[in-house]
């Protein structure tokens, strides 16, 4: 059936099955396309597991994302200190979660940490700013921007504490279905 | 002790006693990192050994074998789904797609991709059961092959496997007291089980799209969603990202300048003229509908008059043939921007309204179109007396599907090729033409219509559609890529596609299931051609197995099952009965979640 490759173990590749989305050929094309990025620092043996970190820089400039306004939030979001710099098992994540297999409530949590650019678990005004910002290419001037978001607020807000937490945006994707299809990138 | 081990161990137990599947769909879920989740499987996978360890010295050889025996299984079941990923060709040409134009344009194609696997079984059963086995037992065919059958279906085709009247009524056995191939049972049961395959395909579809996307249409708010829920991370060309983040601006703009949120109040006189401008555009699209049907009556009729007239195979009689496809096509292909005009004239509320009010219109005028063929077909031409009706009606939806797919090419050129240079050099404030996706996926299911109805009667119609797909898929994408622009104004995907998927269930695979049961029910076939010359009804065959069956006692269960099941009226209406119950229980039970959801609400806002 194919079990020619030597890049990692049976045991790492059933494991890498049963916690991402994706099967074992795509697994396999994922890493290739992570050793892509840097041939020369990432080895062709995982099999001992070695800590190979690539910088934000590489992963940034994949045709995937490079044009995202919100690449820099999506790289730090699953990098594993979050600073953007990504292991191979940080890279399987975060196409598994934006692929297509992935539950709406999986896709909500990540969407919301993407967007709470603070960090704080709760998306503020000022967050709100910076993606509206990101989002128009910086366009409108701060009052438009500044409106926009009260409304937001307003609109979304259920337990009225003026930001949004992890609930109220997921009360607010249920009524928004085409979320599934937009928050997807095809690798 | 830390609290956060207890749940862990909770955790760990919880998944040991699940079922390997739900398993690992319970960890794949988990909003951790893979590192995290790697390590909660492991401590899974030791205390499930541990546990069975602990149940007792069972002959552990068998469980351990069984245990790898289940791996493998699933192993092999992965490496299988990733060859069924086989239409790896799409994959690239999708993302470039969704990369330049978003979901939008994208679940067109995605649309055109479903419906092609639909033809590619048909075609497949159809060529392995049916014609397959015709071709041990063909007779010869003696016309003469002239270019022209390819467009009009006629002359040498006549007399080969692509249409009924081709195929055998007999019992074909090449070797002497060897098994026999009855050609009737296999033909009715292989179209059949097609229609039923594709029942349950089509309602299961429908059901996942219609629980995964259908939001009350009142409950879609303007801005946060907008903002939040629906930037494409599909699209990763930068113009086409700058565009977009362009139109996002500019919608933001209006919204907060209110400038399309017109106040409900209007006065009485207004009310009444709005009203009265709604009803005269519905009276006009119906009537366009009704006249244009009447129009494809009388040129059928005239169709059969010509083909009755002259046997002879003379260049005047066969493009005579073409006249009524190439009507119905045109109109087909042009009524629908008169409805498009209409509803602009209209000024509705939302544009949501207009998407759904023209589309709706241009259902009505397409299943009205294939409604009046369908009762010509029937009525006038099975009950006329030319030789072979069966291959009459095969020979029409021929013609109509070829023309149909010229005509959609012509389109493409016509509305996006020549628009782009009309639009980038005479008048350069039209622009670049956006892809239509209403009109386009209702041209689809226009055609699937087509074919469904067409299996009866040619069963290699699939494998012609198969192919016309291909091509319309590849010229489509091409002309996307060259002439269009990306769409300015919001699309809600996920409920158009259900609204299309439901479309597609609805009026047109109902409806020709009806036509078919019509036929094979009631109709007589003709009595010199095809598998079922000689019976009463089609379905006839299927009553004179059952009859041969009783005479053997192995097989006393089917007839059992026949009489019992199938063929009695009490089984049907109880199973009715009990259908309605359920559906009954279930919508009250919706009722009364979303009766608690609104308390909860206020609940929470207080």
């Amino acid at each position: 059936m194919g079990n020619k490759q030597t890049i990692f173990t049976q045991e790492q590749l059933d494991a890498y099955q049963d916690c991402t989305f994706f099967t074992r050929k795509e697994i396999l094309r994922l890493f290739y396309r992570y050793r892509d990025l840097a041939p020369q620092l990432v080895p062709l043996d995982y099999t001992n597991k070695p800590a190979v970190t690539l910088p934000y820089e590489l992963i940034g400039s994949m045709p995937e994302l490079k044009d995202n306004p919100f690449r820099q939030r999506i790289a730090e979001v699953f990098s594993e200190h979050g600073d953007g710099n990504m292991t191979l098992d940080d890279f399987l994540d975060m196409f598994s979660v934006l692929s297509e297999m992935a539950p709406r409530d999986l896709k909500a949590y990540y969407a919301f940490k993407i967007y709470d650019f603070n960090n704080d678990d709760y998306i503020c005004k000022s967050d709100l700013e910076k993606t509206v910002n990101k989002l128009t290419r910086n366009e409108l001037t701060p009052e438009e921007v500044s409106l926009v978001c009260e409304k937001v607020i307003y609109e979304a807000d259920v337990d009225n504490d003026g930001k949004l937490s992890l609930t109220d945006f997921q009360h607010m994707i249920v009524r928004a279905p085409d979320f599934l299809s937009t928050f997807h990138i095809r690798i | 002790f830390f609290p956060g081990c207890d749940a862990e161990e909770d955790l760990i137990g919880s998944l040991a006693s699940m079922s390997t599947k739900e398993r690992i769909k319970a960890i794949q879920k988990r909003p951790e990192t893979i590192r995290k989740k790697r390590e909660i499987r492991n401590k899974v996978l030791k205390e499930i050994t541990e546990k069975s360890r602990r149940r007792g010295a069972r002959p552990s050889s068998c469980t351990q074998c069984l245990q790898g025996v289940a791996v493998s299984f699933r192993r092999f079941g992965n490496t299988l789904s990733e060859y069924f990923h086989l239409l790896w060709i799409w994959h690239k040409t999708l993302k470039i797609i969704g990369a330049e134009f978003g979901t939008s344009v994208l679940s067109y194609f995605v649309f055109l991709k479903w419906l092609l696997n639909f033809n590619i079984f048909s075609f497949l059963i159809n060529f392995s059961f049916i014609t397959i086995p015709q071709f041990l037992a063909a007779e010869p065919n003696n016309l003469s092959f002239t270019g022209l059958e390819l467009f009009t279906g006629a002359g040498y085709f006549q007399q080969t496997v692509l249409y009924y009247g081709f195929y055998t009524n007999a019992t074909i056995s090449k070797i002497e007291n060897g098994p026999s191939y009855n050609m009737q049972l296999a033909y009715i049961f292989t179209v059949g089980i097609y229609f039923v395959i594709c029942f349950l395909i089509l309602l299961f579809s429908m059901a996942k799209s219609f629980y995964r996307n259908f939001v009350n249409p009142q409950a879609f708010s303007g801005n946060a969603s907008k903002l939040l829920c629906t930037w494409d991370f599909n699209i990763t060309n930068e113009k086409a990202v700058k565009l977009k983040q362009k139109n996002l601006s500019t919608q933001i703009k209006e919204d907060l300048a209110e400038v399309n949120k017109e106040v409900l109040d209007f006065s009485v006189m207004e009310r009444v003229f709005r009203i009265a401008i709604h009803l005269l555009a519905w009276v006009a699209s119906l009537g366009t509908a009704v006249a244009v049907c009447t129009g494809v009556y009388f040129l059928s009729i005239n169709n059969l008059k010509l083909f009755m007239k002259e046997h002879g195979n003379d260049l005047e009689g066969q493009a005579g043939m073409l006249v009524l496809p190439v009507i119905a096509s045109l109109l087909n292909t042009l009524i629908p921007f008169f409805f498009s005009w209409l509803g602009h004239l209209e000024r509705f509320q939302t544009p949501g309204q207009h998407i759904y009010v023209t589309i709706t219109r241009i259902i009505i005028l397409k299943m009205s179109v294939v409604g009046i063929l369908c009762y010509y077909w029937l009525n006038i031409v099975a009950t006329s007396e030319s030789q072979c009706w069966e291959t009459l009606v095969g020979q029409d939806i021929y013609r109509l599907v070829l023309v149909d797919f010229i005509f959609c090419l012509l389109g493409s050129f016509f509305g996006e090729f020549l628009r782009r240079i009309i639009g980038t050099t005479v008048f350069v404030s039209l622009g670049l033409p956006e892809f239509d996706i209403g009109r386009n996926v209702l041209d689809l299911i226009y055609a699937q219509t087509l074919t469904w109805i067409g299996i009866l009667f040619s069963p290699l119609l699939p494998g012609i559609q198969m192919i016309a797909f291909f091509i319309v898929f590849f010229v489509k994408k091409v002309s996307l890529m060259r002439n269009c622009q990306p769409p300015r104004k919001v699309w809600r995907t996920a409920q158009m596609t259900t609204s299309f998927m439901f479309l597609l269930f609805c009026p047109s695979f109902l409806g020709v299931l009806s036509v078919i049961g019509v036929i094979v029910w009631s109709l007589k076939p003709s009595e010199g051609c095809g598998p079922f010359r000689g019976l009463s009804s089609m379905y006839a065959a299927v009553t004179e197995w059952i009859r041969i069956l009783e005479n053997y006692a192995v097989s006393k269960w089917v007839v059992w099952i026949y009489h019992n099941l199938i063929t009695s009226e009490l089984f049907f209406f109880i199973l009715s009965s009990v259908v309605l119950i359920v559906t009954y229980l279930y919508w009250q039970i919706i009722q009364g979640r979303k009766i608690m959801t609104k308390r909860l609400y206020e609940q929470i806002n207080n």
